[in-house]
């Protein structure tokens, strides 16, 4: 369960991380299939004016027939503190989760993390997502909050993080709380072996406080040509796809930017070249 | 002079660049303390004067982008309450105090477009050294632009901006970050905009961000500068984003949720890329299996980016648990979320990584041979271009000395008498990878392990695919060694033979003994004064004796360029003759010099070698026919001639059969293309036989990368090529960019051709007497030989006629009045202004010009002493149109506080003026000049008691410098006459000469007309 294409990804985009794509499906499960499309429809032209991640729960203003946006909110079910304990005991254990996290990536076996407690970090049913919108439609989910879970989705690839908020824990919490509990895994570990704590390395001394005007190094001899890009190795290209929500309206507009970015990227490397040739000959 | 600096200042706007200037002048000493606002910098040029002299140096940006600002700097300042200036002596008491100033600002596009206008080396008398710094940041922020290391991001604080970000995660462009931090001259970053802020204290680790900032700024205001945006078919939030990406403030008209969204989510987009300016980074140390394994072992750690020596295991890491971790001097704050987000990056450049990874708090993993092998060849630098460190053992570091290459043993042939270039070696190579030596059968026996890391005596190299291959090829050459190549292997690391780099070479102790007197690893063998020469050779002379003849015995032409006053004349005429007490010189050498030292050449021929049988080619009875000329050099060793008869007489000197060709100021051939450069050439390259080749020079020839050329093309032709392929190569990157490497290149290059000693260097200082006296002799003009001639003649009749009471002054007149005529005709005219051609009418007045350039480009001080005020003005206005400085005047009619404001400026004004003239009688008592290394009598006062108290000006106790004293004196003038009397009587003239000049006057006519009549020189 990589990754897989979405309802959004049938429209042109590439492939979605897999926990963006295990969001979309657990839409998709939903029931009444007129009421989604009428949800995408809205998503993709754009009635979600705003969403926003408020501590635990999230906000959106969704335009629909009135004047006056709806107001949706979206929640899941928070992890007690005694659930948090079981979790972050179990988190410890691999230290490449909270790698993976910190890298913007969302380990693809986060859920054993989870299963200690007993519960989970995505909702395993759609019911599981609570929510609550101020149309006046009865039925829950409505299109607004249809159209809102979609754009969600998005959001989740732009920060892993997120999801453990909306679970109960900022991120800060998060890596505060796993940094104490390594701390005292590894006291304990050593104290087990009878080793003591490792020592610190002796200090070096300052820098000479009174090189306040002195320079007199010689240029770098790398940038005595100024070169350009070598192939696929300017940031744009390392930097890869936005990690931003496609606007629905706009499918094209994450590729049309970076489009931009790269062409005038590369004539302002050229200019910068130009520059460099004629730099040293001033007055 | 004024000298232009350069702050970056964090105004509430927005940050700028901000120039000032400051310049010497005479400050009243205030109290600082208790002040409630900082003082106006009493140094420091106000913003009219700034403009005005940034308009002169060519340097004044663009009015619309350069405002008028006031700002407060925090400068060490003296206890006495005045601020310190660049390159000012630190005194013992060092306080730190804001100081308000006047500058120009210039937002970070103008700053990147003026910044790209400074030197990137050399010397500038009139930028500061943190403008160097400016210049080298500047360029690498053209690196970054034009390889495209940025990314558009979004920040909050203070508020919403869309900014052009640098990504400094390349292992290159950490390693600059981390040098020009390290090097940060801290007036940079010492600025404030609002007088109230006050200094704060900054920790090191703090310099690496402030650097990074302005860099993020420049790297900002070029790429803003020229952006366009086009915001069609973008949504709401990109175009937003794009159009403030373009000029302008780059203000985001977002809502704050918007804002929000765009900086979280292009927060990531940066990081996986580029990971945090962080006082550290992961790293991932790999180590050998021990004896008993073939498994590796890889330990994760911490490591300073300012040091990354300086490393902390993961235990470490981990132990510190939320709180700080040092690391030496630094700290580093949340260092287990700095591992753990590093190892995240890495687990994308090295996937058995996360095998790693599963336990709770990891120190190390174990790696298959296969995996440690991909980190060694692949991984490592993925990974270090995502800002993980990686450290391997020495012997697969990487570099050319894991690579296949040569150990290489050699020795000079037992047979051989002497040694030429092409002479062939014994020798014998062995193949070596990763500091090992291995034979071809271990190499195929290795290979054949079909594994690319393998272990042989002990260590682990790495096999690459062709090793075997181009082993065997080598083998199969069997290539000869000549002496020409082990001088060429040993002259820099990395050269290859038949394309193999060369990584040992051991040299028997006779070809050892031939390297390293090449080379100048060690000094040449001396040698001693040679028979027949009178006098004295100082021990660093007889080494350079010694190496003259090293470089003959292989043909190879020299350069003697010691520094001024430790003898080259001497040494080269001990040299000639050398060759003449072994019998080797056997026909004529000729001998090119300026016109102004000719006379000197034979003074100091006559004085040393007597032997040596010298002529002059020159004048108007020179030898005008090649029949002539061969005549004329029967039994002569030396040929003297000028620079102007070479090209004059070329046909007839190059018709003539020479054994050797020596130039002095070999400065003359400087321009490749002049006339007598070619001259000169022509000469060097006979077609029959070889000729010995020597050029004399006191100028830091080497550091003259455009001179150098002409001058290797005269000495030794093949060694920098074509003057093309040399302007490419080594002129344009050095003069340009000041490139090291090129730089060290060449230095490599003509570094066994060229031999120059300084007075301050420690094996020379104590060879040398503290004070060291010069006799600079010179002749006279046509004009001055004609007013000389001319005035002796009509005064002596008149002396001769005067009655007796009158006499006496008459003769003290006519003296001084000779004197004037020695110095220039134009004082003894009465001249009062300095006309066109000045210096070409007085002999004296050129030597001394020539002596001056080399002083004033060696960046030293000198005072000039005159008995005559009206020759201390000419002599000014001329030198100061000639040098383009200010050269003070020090006289009997300068006022007390005049001569306390000069003598404090050349004392203490760290870019205070080099010459400082001064009339013997005002000047000769009291002051203390110590700055100054060098002194010039210009003309004689003929009492040594008077010059010897003028010269102490110079040379007082405390003085750490060896002091230089030039006496002139025109030959075959009343001057050396005078000079010789004194010689020859010293205890006489201690008691009569002791009275001044009196004595003079009391002289018979007869004795009076020998003295003063002019005779040959």
């Amino acid at each position: 369960m990589t990754s897989s294409t979405t309802t959004l990804s049938k429209e042109g985009l590439g492939q979605q991380p897999w926990w963006v794509a295990e969001w979309m499906e657990l839409i998709n499960s939903y029931r009444y299939k007129k009421r989604l499309e009428r949800a995408w429809i809205y998503a993709r032209e754009g009635n979600v004016l705003s969403i926003r991640f408020e501590g635990r729960r999230v906000q959106a203003r969704v335009q629909g027939t009135e004047a006056e946006p709806y107001k949706v909110k979206l929640w899941l079910d928070v992890l007690t503190d005694e659930d948090w304990e079981f979790v972050l005991e179990a988190l410890t254990q691999k230290a490449r989760w909270t790698c993976q996290l910190l890298a913007g990536i969302m380990p693809d076996d986060i859920e054993r993390a989870f299963a200690v407690s007993g519960k989970r970090l995505f909702p395993f049913k759609l019911q599981e997502v609570r929510s609550e919108c101020s149309c006046p439609d009865k039925a829950n989910p409505c299109k607004h909050i249809s159209a809102v879970y979609y754009l969600m989705g998005d959001r989740f690839s732009e920060d892993p993080f997120v999801l453990f908020q909306l679970r109960g824990r900022s991120r800060s919490q998060l890596l505060s709380d796993l940094a104490e509990r390594r701390r005292q895994h590894l006291a304990d570990e050593r104290a087990a072996l009878g080793m003591p704590p490792p020592a610190s390395p002796a200090a070096v001394p300052r820098p000479d406080p009174l090189s306040w005007w002195a320079y007199t190094a010689p240029l770098d001899p790398d940038l005595v040509v100024i070169t350009p890009a070598m192939a696929g190795s300017t940031g744009l290209d390392e930097a890869g796809d936005l990690p931003l929500a496609v606007e629905p309206r706009f499918p094209e507009a994450n590729q049309l930017f970076l489009e931009r970015l790269r062409q005038q990227g590369s004539l302002m490397g050229q200019l910068a070249m130009a520059k460099a040739m004629g730099a040293g000959a001033g007055p | 002079m004024s000298l232009l600096h350069a702050v970056w200042l964090q105004t509430p706007a927005q940050p700028c660049l901000v120039l000032w200037a400051d310049t010497w002048r005479v400050a009243k000493p205030q109290k600082l303390e208790g002040l409630s606002a900082p003082r106006p910098h009493p140094l420091a040029l106000n913003s009219d004067d700034l403009s005005a002299w940034l308009e002169e140096l060519g340097r004044l940006p663009a009015a619309p982008v350069a405002a008028e600002l006031q700002f407060c700097l925090s400068l060490p300042s003296r206890s006495n309450g005045l601020p310190l200036m660049a390159g000012e002596t630190l005194p013992k008491q060092l306080e730190w105090w804001p100081w308000q100033l006047q500058g120009l600002a210039l937002n970070a596009a103008a700053a990147a477009d003026w910044l790209g206008q400074l030197p990137l080396s050399g010397q500038h008398p009139e930028l500061g050294e943190e403008l160097l710094w400016w210049a080298h940041l500047q360029r690498w922020v053209l690196s970054l632009v034009a390889r495209g290391r940025w990314l558009p991001a979004v920040q909050l604080a203070p508020q919403a901006r869309a900014q052009w970000q640098p990504l400094l995660n390349h292992e290159e462009d950490r390693r600059r970050l981390e040098d020009l931090a390290l090097r940060l001259p801290r007036v940079v970053t010492s600025g404030a905009g609002d007088p109230e802020a006050t200094l704060a204290c900054r920790r090191p680790g703090a310099r690496r961000l402030q650097v990074a900032e302005i860099v993020a700024a420049l790297v900002d205001g070029q790429l803003r500068q020229s952006f366009q945006a086009e915001e069609q078919g973008l949504d709401p939030l990109l175009a937003a984003w794009q159009r403030a990406l373009g000029p302008g403030d780059g203000g985001l008209e977002l809502s704050p949720e918007d804002g929000e969204r765009l900086a979280t989510a292009t927060n990531h987009w940066r990081e996986t890329v580029a990971g945090r300016v962080a006082p550290a980074r992961a790293v991932l140390e790999l180590e050998v299996p021990p004896n008993d394994s073939d498994l590796w072992k890889l330990r994760f750690g911490l490591q300073a980016e300012a040091d990354p020596s300086l490393r902390q295991p993961a235990a470490a890491v981990w132990a510190a648990g939320d709180g700080e971790l040092s690391l030496g001097a630094i700290n580093v704050p949340q260092p287990g979320e700095l591992l753990l987000e590093g190892l995240g990056r890495a687990l994308g450049a090295f996937e058995p990584l996360q095998r790693g990874l599963e336990g709770a708090a990891p120190e190390e993993m174990d790696l298959a041979a296969a995996e440690a092998f991909v980190l060694v060849r692949t991984a490592a630098a993925k990974l270090r271009d995502v800002g993980v460190g990686v450290v391997l053992p020495a012997s697969l570091s990487g570099g050319l000395a894991s690579r296949l290459g040569l150990a290489i043993k050699a020795e000079l042939p037992s047979s051989a008498k002497g040694f030429s270039i092409g002479e062939t070696l014994d020798w014998s190579w062995e193949l070596m990878i990763g500091g090992v030596t291995l034979t071809l059968k271990d190499l195929e026996r290795l290979a054949g392990k079909r594994s690319p890391l393998v272990q042989h005596k002990g260590a682990w190299i790495e096999l690459r695919p062709g090793d075997h291959k181009n082993a065997e090829k080598f083998w199969a050459a069997d290539p000869a060694l000549s002496l020409d190549d082990a001088l060429r292997l040993t002259a820099s690391d990395g050269d290859t033979l038949m394309r193999l780099p060369v990584h040992r070479f051991l040299a028997g102790p006779r070809l050892q003994a031939v390297l390293e007197q090449y080379h100048q690893q060690k000094a040449p063998d001396p040698l001693p004064a040679p028979e027949g020469f009178i006098g004295q050779l100082r021990p660093y002379q007889e080494r350079g004796l010694g190496w003259l003849a090293f470089l003959h015995r292989f043909d190879q032409g020299a350069c003697l360029a010691d520094d001024m006053g430790l003898g080259k004349t001497i040494q080269l005429l001990a040299f000639l003759q050398h060759l003449k007490a072994e019998q080797e010189l056997k026909r004529p050498v000729l001998l090119v010099a300026p016109t102004s030292v000719l006379t000197n050449w034979k003074r100091e021929a006559a004085q040393f070698t007597p032997e040596l049988q010298v002529l002059e080619h020159y004048g108007p009875k020179r030898a005008a026919t090649e029949a002539a000329l061969s005549k004329a050099l029967k039994g002569v060793d030396l040929v003297l001639t000028s620079y102007g008869l070479l090209q004059r007489d070329r046909e007839l000197l190059l018709g003539h059969d020479w054994q050797g060709l020596v130039i002095d100021e070999a400065q003359a051939i400087k321009n490749a293309s002049a006339k007598q450069s070619q001259a000169a050439r022509d000469l060097a390259r006979p077609l029959r036989q070889s000729r010995f080749r020597i050029a004399l020079t006191g100028t830091p020839v080497e550091n003259r990368v455009s001179e150098l050329w002409a001058l290797m093309d005269f000495l030794n032709p093949r060694v920098l090529g074509e003057e093309d392929f040399f302007r490419q190569r080594y002129r344009l990157p050095i003069e340009r960019y000041g490139d090291t490497a090129s730089l060290k290149d060449l230095k490599a290059r003509v570094g066994p051709f060229l031999l120059r000693r300084l007075k301050t260097d420690k094996s020379i200082i104590s060879d040398l007497p503290e004070k060291l006296e010069l006799n600079e002799w010179v002749g006279l003009s046509p004009e001055q030989t004609k007013l000389y001639r001319k005035t002796v003649d009509e005064t002596l009749e008149a002396i001769q006629r005067a009655p007796l009471g009158k006499k006496h002054g008459q003769v003290l007149a006519l003296l001084t009045k000779l004197k004037q005529i020695c110095n220039h005709p134009a004082l003894a005219l009465k001249e009062e202004s300095v006309g066109e051609g000045f210096a070409a009418r007085s002999a004296k007045l050129q030597r001394l010009e020539e002596i001056l350039e080399e002083v004033v480009e060696a960046g030293d001080r000198a005072l000039l002493f005159t008995q005559f005020a009206e020759w201390g003005h000419l002599l000014k206005a001329h030198l100061q149109q000639r040098w383009k400085q200010e050269v003070p005047f020090l006289h009997g009619g300068s006022s007390k506080n005049d001569r306390q404001a000069m003598v404090d400026r050349f004392q203490e004004d760290p870019r205070g003026p080099q010459l400082f003239l001064l009339s013997l009688k005002a000047g000769g008592v009291g002051l203390n000049l110590t700055r100054a290394s060098h002194v010039f009598h210009i003309d004689r006062w003929w009492n040594p008691a008077v010059e010897n108290q003028a010269t102490d000006r110079a040379y007082r106790i405390g003085q750490t410098k060896r002091v230089l004293v030039h006496k002139f004196i025109t030959t075959g003038s009343v001057e050396e006459k005078i000079d010789k009397m004194i010689r020859d009587k010293a205890k006489l003239a201690a008691e009569i000469v002791g009275s001044g000049e009196e004595w003079l006057g009391g002289l018979e006519i007869s004795q009076l007309r020998e003295l003063v009549s002019l005779s040959e020189a």
